[in-house]
């Protein structure tokens, strides 16, 4: 079952190896941006159900409070919440889940194409779906990062982790570490950006402190993460994880976005919450209305 | 905090993590190679050697079980630390770590010689499983080294073929290659033949390792080819396979389903047989220019090794984990055995023919597999299986 997804991109990073000149590392890169990419609109949809609720945070803290002894009355309150703002609570979840499997997809197709032992490549052999890609096997595994200094920096095994490796390539999962830490940074820039540009200088309407705590911690701990089994994990990996995060850098970055969105005819939308009519309320006339911004506070 | 934001943000993080995990995992349950089968003799006996991962061990060929060791000089069952008889079982844990893919070499009744994954050329007193000396190697071993005469071939997982004395272990010539080479090097007309994974078939001077000459096969070649009737014949990961004369010009070839690694078999009617890793059986007349005289998908999965011929039957295993008895004259299937779990079958076959230094009076096939559980299966000609290693 997994082969159906693995298999086309070992298959697809074999081609990309031919087209190119045989430049594994280079056929890694493209794929990387190619999944990227069409992997976007999935990502765009996680970020707009990531905004869309945080937008209702703060209305879902007042049911919170209100309702505290009454979870039906608040489960009913949330879900009318949910549906006025047209919010799906587990929305953001399943662009992730559909993205996790291309992903690791991804990533295990370039330890397979990589095949250096016996067993991975008659593992391989099974796998190349596309006619006429048996004769480039074995992929080339040596990769000189500037040829013009070859003497200097020695060719790299794209199969052997960089601790088997010359000593330069240990500042690869230095560079997976920073790259990491750039884009979860850009990552947690922007969803707080968006939730300031939609909402107002409430203090209530701020990404809330726990949150923001969690996001936080994850700069933190996935950068450190990923640097730690890049050591481990081989060159060829540590490139992937290198050029995945430049393309998410890419693809968090305000520019990028909006080139992105435009290109996937996303449309841009500020609107800001639908507040709900709640049982023993003063009724309030349910409105789609944009609130007056205060002032920031210096 | 709402319990729906920290859901999802911990929902992220153990997907990642467990992404990270599962890739990973991907290099750690896949080993380097399956593992190697061969008959050395010790003391006028025959005995199976089995080398698989972290163990190489000798064998009983009646019952499978390793052998005993005994005092040399009161023939007393030698013992470990706490009094259980010790066995022919060499661990690489038990000397820093190694991995075994090779078949050891006899070179005489106090020596043997080992070659490790790890890189090195391990001499081992067969007495007493004992290391007393281990001589670095420049690269890893997943192959079979050849002996001729007092010179050990040594080929090298990344590449290269090294040659070495076997009276002080010196390198004497080294031959480069751009890949590695993962069979066993042949002897042909005092040249050393080497197939490398580089594409290449190399024909080398045996004492000076001079080139004669090289072919590019058009893909891997990871099989030692056969020699018979002063002809080569080998098949490469281009889906071809080749009747190559010793002056190295390719004859004839062959288009097959898809890759080639098993060594062919060949009868007494000069047709050969061999198998692809589409599960593909071929036979083909070598004394008709390689005209195909059946072709039958017969397994599932790919055929790693190299067919057995026996009588009037064809033996395959495959890496659906099951063996298939064919008949030779049309590639019908007779009978199939599958192996508990199903493990992929991708060492070499051993076909023993009854003898007194075998201690057999029934032929057996034995074939590996890369479970742990079920190294070694023997089973009698008609599918009957009489021995499982390790029992």
């Amino acid at each position: 079952m997994w082969d159906l997804i693995l298999n086309p991109f070992v298959s697809i990073l074999a081609w990309l190896y031919a087209a190119l000149n045989q430049d594994i590392v280079l056929a890694i890169v493209v794929l990387t941006v190619i999944i990227r990419f069409l992997t976007y609109p999935l990502l765009a949809k996680q970020q707009e159900s990531s905004r869309k609720m945080q937008q209702i945070q703060p209305q879902l803290k007042k049911l919170q409070e209100k309702y505290k002894n009454d979870k039906e009355k608040m489960s009913q309150a949330q879900m009318k919440l949910y549906r006025e703002n047209k919010v799906n609570p587990v929305g953001g979840c399943f662009p992730m889940v559909i993205q996790f499997p291309i992903l690791i997809g991804l990533y295990q197709a370039i330890f397979f194409a990589l095949a250096a032992t016996p067993f991975q490549l008659v593992d391989l052999s099974e796998r190349l779906l596309i006619p006429g890609l048996d004769s480039l096997i074995p992929l080339q595994r040596m990769w000189t990062p500037i040829p013009q200094l070859a003497e200097f920096l020695p060719a790299l095994d794209l199969t052997l982790a960089p601790t088997e490796n010359p000593h330069y390539s240990l500042l690869l999962p230095l560079l997976v570490l920073i790259t990491t830490w750039a884009q979860q940074k850009l990552t947690m820039m922007t969803t707080k950006q968006k939730s300031e540009k939609s909402d107002d200088d409430d203090e209530d309407e701020k990404p809330r402190g726990g949150q923001t705590q969690i996001m936080q911690s994850m700069t933190t701990i996935m950068p450190i993460m990923f640097g730690f089994f890049s050591l481990s994990f081989s060159v060829g990996l540590s490139i992937y994880f290198v050029a995945s995060n430049l393309i998410g850098i890419v693809q968090y970055s305000p520019q990028g976005r909006s080139v992105l969105d435009k290109l996937f005819r996303k449309k841009q939308t500020d609107d800001a919450p639908v507040e709900i009519v709640l049982e023993d309320d003063e009724p309030v006339k349910k409105t789609r209305k944009r609130r007056k911004k205060k002032p920031r506070k210096k | 905090m709402l319990d729906l934001e920290r859901r999802r943000m911990s929902l992220y993080l153990i997907l990642s993590l467990a992404a990270l995990l599962v890739s990973g995992c991907v290099g750690a349950r896949m080993g380097v190679s399956w593992p190697s089968v061969g008959l050395v003799e010790i003391n006028g006996e025959q005995n199976i050697a089995l080398a698989y991962n972290n163990d190489v061990a000798l064998l009983n060929p009646a019952n499978g079980a390793p052998l005993r060791l005994v005092n040399p000089l009161n023939g007393a069952a030698l013992l470990d630390k706490d009094n259980n008889p010790r066995s022919w079982i060499l661990r690489g844990s038990d000397f820093g770590g190694a991995q075994f893919y090779s078949l050891p070499i006899v070179v005489d009744e106090e020596t043997m010689l080992v070659t490790a994954n790890s890189g090195s050329l391990w001499k081992v007193d067969p007495v007493l499983v004992d290391v007393p000396r281990m001589i670095p190697l420049d690269d890893k071993v997943v192959a079979d080294s050849l002996v001729v005469e007092d010179i050990i071939y040594i080929p090298y997982q990344n590449g290269g073929l090294s040659a070495r004395s076997m009276l002080d272990y010196r390198e004497i010539w080294r031959f480069p290659t751009e890949e590695g080479i993962w069979a066993k090097p042949l002897l042909a007309a005092d040249m050393i033949i080497a197939s490398s994974v580089d594409h290449h078939l190399y024909a080398l001077d045996r004492s000076s390792g001079q080139l004669i000459w090289s072919l590019d096969l058009g893909g891997s070649v990871a099989s030692t080819p056969l020699l018979a009737n002063d002809r080569l014949y080998v098949g490469s990961f281009n889906k071809s396979f080749f009747e190559i004369s010793l002056d190295g010009e390719i004859l004839n070839s062959y288009a097959t389903q898809n890759w080639v690694w098993g060594t062919p078999a060949m009868d007494a009617n000069g047709i050969i047989y061999l198998a692809d890793l589409s599960g593909y059986v071929h036979a083909l007349d070598s004394e008709n220019y390689l005209q195909p005289l059946w072709s039958n998908q017969i397994a599932e999965r790919g055929i790693r090794a190299g067919p057995i011929v026996y009588q009037d039957r064809v033996i395959v295993a495959s890496r659906d984990g099951r063996v298939y008895w064919l008949d030779r004259r049309d590639g019908v299937l007779i009978n199939s055995r599958e192996i508990d779990n199903l493990p992929e079958l991708l060492g070499d076959m051993l076909f023993l023919e009854p003898s007194d230094s075998l201690k057999i009076d029934v032929p057996l096939l034995l074939v590996s597999s890369v479970d742990e559980g079920r190294l070694l299966i023997a089973f009698e000609v008609d599918g009957r299986q009489t021995w499982v290693y390790p029992r």
